[in-house]
């Protein structure tokens, strides 16, 4: 009997660390539960922190967010995979703790400087698999951190607005998922196909980049 | 079940119930071999439908994102790898197939490539002389000429001066473009509508010959009775959710296979391990892996602009490597880069300041498999990079970072396990030379595939012939790069167009 009282204290205990107490994230996510969306937050925070040579932190970029419409664009298998990935860097420290007091818990919940410690732990391991790992989230979390305007537009690098050329392409194929009536062309709006002429880089950004772009 | 029209486009919104279509060829797949076929076949009086399970992308869906594009464009959102050797490869699922996507890069094979491949594959007819009429004919049809001087931009001419300060032979880039404005996009669709993608071209004209272009249909297998094959079947699927849905069956005199070189076995395996005598259906999968290397510049080199991949060096291809410009969504790139906290933002920084260039290499001692799974067409892909492969990535690495220095770079950016994260150098770099690497410790990509369903003299070393057509099958065609007997060297997509075009020929006279 007190065997099990203790299994049930140890599986309790267990479920508690990995699965209660993420704080509340400030807005609802299609796809991310509570404890991705804290482990995104401090993740991001802990690879792009505030300063530096680009303004933006990766709590500004709203990263957590980005994932979470990335996870309603991938195939089921694919999703699954990246959440793996954050269930297995969210939780790797109650095994392997970070250096310093209070280490043996969840990433989400270390101090920042215990978590950029952990970072560089598995960017550095001799283990080919677990720099793996840190490259697959590093690599998510840029993408995201790209995804924020400001950081493109500050480095100059946004996509400038193109406006592309009506082809006789364009009068075969609606846009995805809609019906061919929609297509808004007929052969009198065939245009002349680009000239080759280089694009202007002071000329204005694409309005999904400009400035006020959500 | 209702008969379609012939000479019409459809698209997902347009299937409301099963149907069944009866035509003279049914082409599987709309990529650079699918859609020249169903092109060259139409022209040649065929009744074609070509099927394609990706839909029709127009510039409105185009997203200027990387990795929200790549979730769009690519399968399994653009996280495909291999297994063995990890390497991501990405292959994409829309109208015009890799072609929507990719930098639009034309090399024509090189003379010693066509002669090994006739020697070492026992084929006849597959000489400079033979191919040239073939790449010819779609070189003209799709605008194949080198990249004007105007929209190379910096990123491209520092490379023609980094391998002119060396003696290294270079050259713009040929590409099937047509007006293109250097933005830079290939990668996430030209808005410019310059690239001569096969959704613009081809299929265009296979429309216009009376071709049915049927989109947003997945082949699940191919029908085959008493010897010969009698059509294929499968599924509607929702554009990137892959929902199947209405059933559909297209009988026809000869299918051709042009699914690409992974997914053309797939299905072949899913229908009775189809044209499989020689055993190599799926076997003998070959890559072009590629690394890459970032040279950061004292003045501003703005590399968002120029044409892709406008610049190369063929210089070392018989040592086994081709050299390239390279530009993508900065966020794609900027995944490579090493470091995290202030130190990745400092690199980040410097992107406007880089030019990034990369080297292909010619893996052919690397071999792997492509096996259907037990639910799905997405195949299990298993590969391994031989160690002497290995070799010849890190002299290219070294020889890119050579180039840098020649061309004036500050410092380079290796991205290589084991050594610097930054070089400032050529006597620095050095390292990269001496250093004995480890496949883990590069960062290799292989958007370049092959071989799956070779082409060899011998039927019992091969799936088909020369020409395209299966050895075990008379009325049974393969035209995607699956059919190239070893890596090209090059860029694929010319020659597996110029292989298509022959094709199409060959069963237009015998249908
Ligand atoms: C990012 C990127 C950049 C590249 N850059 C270059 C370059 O610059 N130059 C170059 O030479 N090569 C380049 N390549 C490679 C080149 O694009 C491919 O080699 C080429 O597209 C292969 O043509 P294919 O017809 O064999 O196959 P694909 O282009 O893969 O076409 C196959 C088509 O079949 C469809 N399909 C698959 N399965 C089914 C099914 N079951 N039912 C119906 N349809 C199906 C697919 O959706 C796809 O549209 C690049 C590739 C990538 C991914
Ligand atoms: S570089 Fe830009 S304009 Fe030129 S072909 Fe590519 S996407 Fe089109």
């Amino acid at each position: 009997m007190l065997g099990w009282v203790l299994f049930a204290i140890v599986v309790g205990y267990g479920v508690a660390r990995v699965a209660v107490g993420h704080p509340r994230p400030d807005r609802r996510f299609a796809r991310l539960a509570r404890g991705e969306a804290a482990f995104l937050a401090a993740a991001a925070e802990a690879n792009f922190p505030p300063g530096g040579d680009i303004m933006a932190s990766g709590f500004d970029a709203g990263i957590p967010a980005y994932v979470d419409r990335l996870l309603e664009v991938l195939r089921p298998r694919t999703r699954l995979q990246m959440r793996m990935l954050f269930f297995l860097v969210e939780h790797a420290t109650l095994f392997f703790p970070a250096p310093g007091r209070g280490g043996f818990r969840r990433f989400s919940s270390l101090r920042p400087e215990q978590r950029v410690a952990v970072l560089e732990a598995w960017e550095r391991s001799r283990f080919w698999q677990r720099r793996f790992v840190f490259a697959s989230l590093r690599a998510i979390l840029t993408l995201g951190y790209f995804a924020h305007t400001p950081v493109l537009r500050q480095l100059g690098l946004a996509p400038l607005a193109i406006e592309s050329p009506v082809c006789e392409a364009d009068l075969l194929y609606p846009r995805i998922g809609a019906l061919p009536e929609s297509i808004p062309y007929t052969r009198d709006d065939l245009s002349e196909p680009s000239d080759g002429t280089p694009l202007a880089l002071d000329g204005p950004l694409d309005p999904r980049y400009a400035e006020g772009a959500p | 079940m209702s008969a379609l029209p012939t000479g019409d486009l459809r698209v997902f919104a347009q299937y409301e119930r099963d149907f069944t279509e009866d035509v003279d060829v049914a082409v599987v797949g709309s990529g650079p071999g699918g859609a020249v076929v169903a092109k060259e076949l139409t022209d040649a009086g065929k009744r074609v439908a070509l099927l394609e399970e990706g839909p029709p992308f127009t510039p409105a869906d185009f997203e200027l994102d990387g990795a929200l594009s790549m979730a769009r464009t690519m399968r399994e959102g653009g996280l495909r790898a291999t297994r063995g050797t990890v390497m991501p490869t990405m292959q994409a699922i829309a109208l015009g197939g890799g072609s929507l996507v990719n930098s639009a890069i034309c090399n024509r094979a090189p003379d010693f490539v066509l002669d090994d491949w006739c020697t070492q594959f026992e084929l006849e007819h597959t000489t400079r002389r033979d191919l040239d009429p073939h790449y010819d004919a779609v070189g003209k049809f799709l605008g194949i000429a080198p990249t004007p001087e105007n929209v190379l931009g910096q990123r491209n001419l520092l490379f023609k001066r980094g391998c002119d300060a060396l003696g290294y032979a270079s050259e713009p880039t040929e590409r099937n473009v047509r007006g293109c404005r250097g933005s830079g996009e290939c990668f996430t669709g030209c808005r410019t509508r310059a690239k001569q993608s096969l959704d613009l071209t081809y299929v265009p004209a296979a429309l216009r010959g009376g071709a049915s272009v049927l989109t947003s249909v997945r082949v699940e297998r191919v029908v085959a009775e008493g010897g010969r094959v009698r059509g294929v079947a499968g599924r509607v699927v929702a554009p990137f959710t892959g929902r199947p849905s209405h059933r559909f069956r297209v009988n026809a005199r000869a299918v051709v296979l042009a699914a690409g070189c992974m997914a053309t076995p797939v299905i072949l395996q899913k229908s009775g391990n189809l044209v499989n005598r020689s055993g190599q259906v799926g076997e003998n999968l070959q890559f072009h892996p590629g690394v890459a290397m970032m040279g950061v510049f004292r003045d501003e080199v703005t590399p968002q602009f120029g044409a892709t991949q406008g610049y190369q060096s063929r210089h070392f291809l018989r040592d086994g490597f081709k050299l390239e410009t390279l530009w993508a969504p900065p966020a794609v790139l900027a995944v490579r880069l090493p470091g995290y906290g202030e130190s990745l933002k400092r690199r980040l920084a410097m992107i406007p300041h880089a030019a990034i260039w990369d080297a292909i290499a010619s893996c052919n001692r690397s071999i792997g498999r492509v096996r259907a799974r037990a639910r799905g067409l997405d195949p299990n892909l298993s590969w391994r990079l031989h160690p002497q492969d290995l070799r010849i990535l890190a002299q290219a690495l070294w020889t890119l970072s050579e180039i840098f220095f020649a061309a004036g770079a500050d410092s380079i950016v290796p991205g290589v396990y084991g050594i610097p994260e930054e070089i400032h150098s050529r006597a620095e770099a050095e390292v990269l030379r001496t250093r004995p690497l480890e496949v883990s410790d590069i960062v290799i990509g292989g958007n370049h595939a092959f071989c799956t369903t070779r082409m060899h003299g011998d039927p019992r070393r091969g799936v088909v012939d020369e020409y395209g057509k299966c050895h075990d099958v008379e009325n049974l065609w393969i035209a995607d790069t699956g059919v190239f007997p070893r890596c090209p060297s090059v860029n694929p997509m010319w020659t597996g167009m110029a292989l298509a075009h022959r094709t199409a020929q060959a069963l237009a006279e015998r249908l």
